[in-house]
């Protein structure tokens, strides 16, 4: 951008003419410059309007002022978020607090796209949407998030979903889960099937746990909570059942791997829950599958096994250079899958493709994550680390977590940092 | 050596801060804006623009004396908050005058 401030003065051009000049400029100035066959403008097309994809697709248009053309392709025209869609459940938020719209990245120079990509031609470098039309990528960035692993819990299925919701993508789901939560009968009990590892947000069931409690608490007090779990532990676990035990005492009994946790089956129909061998009636079944990348990633052919292996320094995958996988549906290493992170990994993922179709300076990799959650008013815990790449992955360098027995002070001003972080990576990601 | 007072702009932070000072050469340094705006994407996922002081304080705008100062004292662990800490643990004197020189230039 230096040589454009330096133009100022002499030419007198209008900003698109004089952007496109810019753009020109740099590909004759700088050797890495990829540039478009016949289209002037080199172009990303982003898939996936979330966390990583948001964030990636505003940063890659903001920061180019004009030199990339950013197309970002999102199927639902309000985004509603994962993240604190369980202080909806717990009544802290309204539905409407957690819903976004593309408004501001369209303002930001993001062409944005209402469909739903179902093609890459990695060789012609195409990406097909449903509605027909095809996109042409000199840099294709996947944030599709995750989709469900199939049978991963006998007897359920995406067509089960209304009635045992997941409440693992926001949005009708979140809203279906929360009306039955509402609907149930009085000394009735909610069951949580909870997803094996790896999967989005890991404190995610658990705060959700504590914010069924805290509804069931206030409105439903004789009812019962039960997790079947088919892990042995869970991210901080210690905070949770420290919480639980003080807030929520004999309301809510996690069954883990231990106890069987892992063996279950539902019957959609009938309303039942299977643990262990034994069948039980619940009023509310909220089934959380096991996860995979969202099923575009496996499309492009990026994906080995369930998620798409990726390259730490920028975000590309190991299948090809030219596409990068951001967010829930990367392979990357040691960071959770996690709002935070997906935002994190779009910031070193925008910069290195920037870089690599304009010239403009590579930074080192850096990334972090902290992830807070909610157990009960004003008593909000966190989990965060920072992370580095190497050759072989996004390694974790350093970390933290809340303490238990911390005082009410303490907790309640963890809790507000919380809502901070909350109006502040949104207005990252949609500006 | 320049004593840190607190945040201009957010004399909550400013009340429960301890004295803490950084070598006149370390204030010296001047940072690399460009790198600068690299980094501060890492602070921004928190750090509103602007707005509530409630939470997380908003850091846009800030004199690179004063943030400087709040850096090292996290580094050094002089400050208590653990994000901070990790957050200010790995960046170098070189890192936190960029991170200065930018979030400095909102301000103008
Ligand atoms: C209950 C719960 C609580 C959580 N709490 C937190 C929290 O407190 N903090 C935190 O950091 N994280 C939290 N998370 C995790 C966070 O929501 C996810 O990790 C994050 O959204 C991942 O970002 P992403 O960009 O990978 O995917 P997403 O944000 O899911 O975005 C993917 C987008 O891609 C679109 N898409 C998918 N396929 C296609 C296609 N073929 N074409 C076009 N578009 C497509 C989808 O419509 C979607 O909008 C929570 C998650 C849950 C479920």
């Amino acid at each position: 951008m230096k040589h454009m401030q330096g133009a100022r003065p002499e030419m007198k051009l209008d900003r698109r003419l004089f952007l496109g000049a810019s753009a020109a400029a740099s590909a004759v100035l700088c050797a890495p410059c990829v540039l478009a066959d016949g289209h002037g403008r080199p172009r990303v097309v982003v898939v996936g309007g979330g966390a990583g994809g948001a964030t990636a697709a505003r940063y890659i248009a903001r920061d180019s002022r004009g030199a990339v053309d950013v197309t970002l392709v999102e199927p639902t025209r309000s985004y509603y978020t994962c993240f604190f869609s369980n202080l909806y459940l717990g009544g802290f938020k309204e539905i409407g607090d957690i819903g976004h719209t593309y408004g501001g990245l369209t303002a930001g120079g993001v062409n944005v796209v209402h469909d739903h990509a179902i093609g890459v031609d990695r060789t012609a470098r195409t990406v097909t949407l449903a509605g027909g039309s095809v996109l042409k990528y000199d840099r294709l960035i996947l944030a599709p998030g995750i989709d469900f692993v199939e049978m991963s819990v006998p007897g359920w299925d995406i067509s089960s979903q209304n009635l045992m919701p997941h409440a693992y993508k926001a949005g009708s789901q979140t809203e279906l889960l929360k009306a039955r939560l509402m609907a149930m009968p009085d000394g009735g009990v909610f069951a949580m099937v909870a997803p094996p590892n790896p999967y989005r947000c890991p404190p995610g069931p658990y705060e959700r746990v504590s914010m069924v409690a805290h509804y069931l608490k206030a409105n439903n007090p004789t009812a019962k909570i039960i997790v079947a779990d088919p892990k042995p532990k869970f991210s901080k676990m210690a905070l949770f059942q420290e919480g639980w035990a003080n807030h929520y005492a004999g309301m809510i009994d996690w069954i883990g791997e231990e106890f069987g946790g892992g063996n279950v089956g539902v019957d959609p129909a009938a309303g039942t829950l299977t643990i262990d061998g034994e069948k039980t009636r619940v009023d509310v079944c909220n089934v959380i599958p096991a996860m995979k990348a969202g099923r575009i990633a496996d499309i492009a052919g990026v994906t080995d096994g369930n998620w798409a292996p990726v390259n730490a320094a920028d975000m590309s995958t190991r299948a090809d250079p030219d596409i990068h996988v951001l967010g829930d549906a990367s392979q990357q290493g040691d960071m959770p899958k996690s709002g935070f992170s997906a935002n994190s990994q779009a910031k070193v993922c925008a910069n290195a493709v920037r870089g690599a179709l304009t010239g403009s300076r590579v930074f080192p990799a850096k990334f972090s994550n902290t992830c807070w959650s909610l157990i009960d008013t004003n008593d909000g815990v966190k989990v965060g680390a920072t992370y580095e790449a190497t050759e072989e992955k996004i390694a974790r360098v350093d970390g933290f977590i809340s303490q238990t027995g911390e005082s009410a002070e303490v907790r309640r001003v963890t809790y507000e940092e919380s809502e901070s972080w909350y109006a502040a990576i949104t207005a990252d990601m949609f500006g | 050596m320049r004593t840190w007072a607190g945040f201009a702009k957010n004399e909550e932070v400013a009340k429960t801060a301890p004295a803490f000072t950084v070598a006149p050469q370390v204030l010296a340094i001047r940072g690399d804006i460009e790198y600068g705006a690299y980094l501060a994407s890492g602070c921004i996922t928190c750090h509103q623009p602007g707005g509530n002081t409630d939470g997380i304080p908003p850091i846009a705008g800030l004199e690179a004396g004063i943030f400087v100062t709040a850096l090292h004292a996290y580094r050094q662990k002089h400050r208590d908050n653990p994000v901070m800490q990790l957050v200010a643990g790995r960046l170098t004197d070189d890192e936190i005058a960029a991170l200065a020189a930018y979030f400095e230039t909102l301000g103008k």
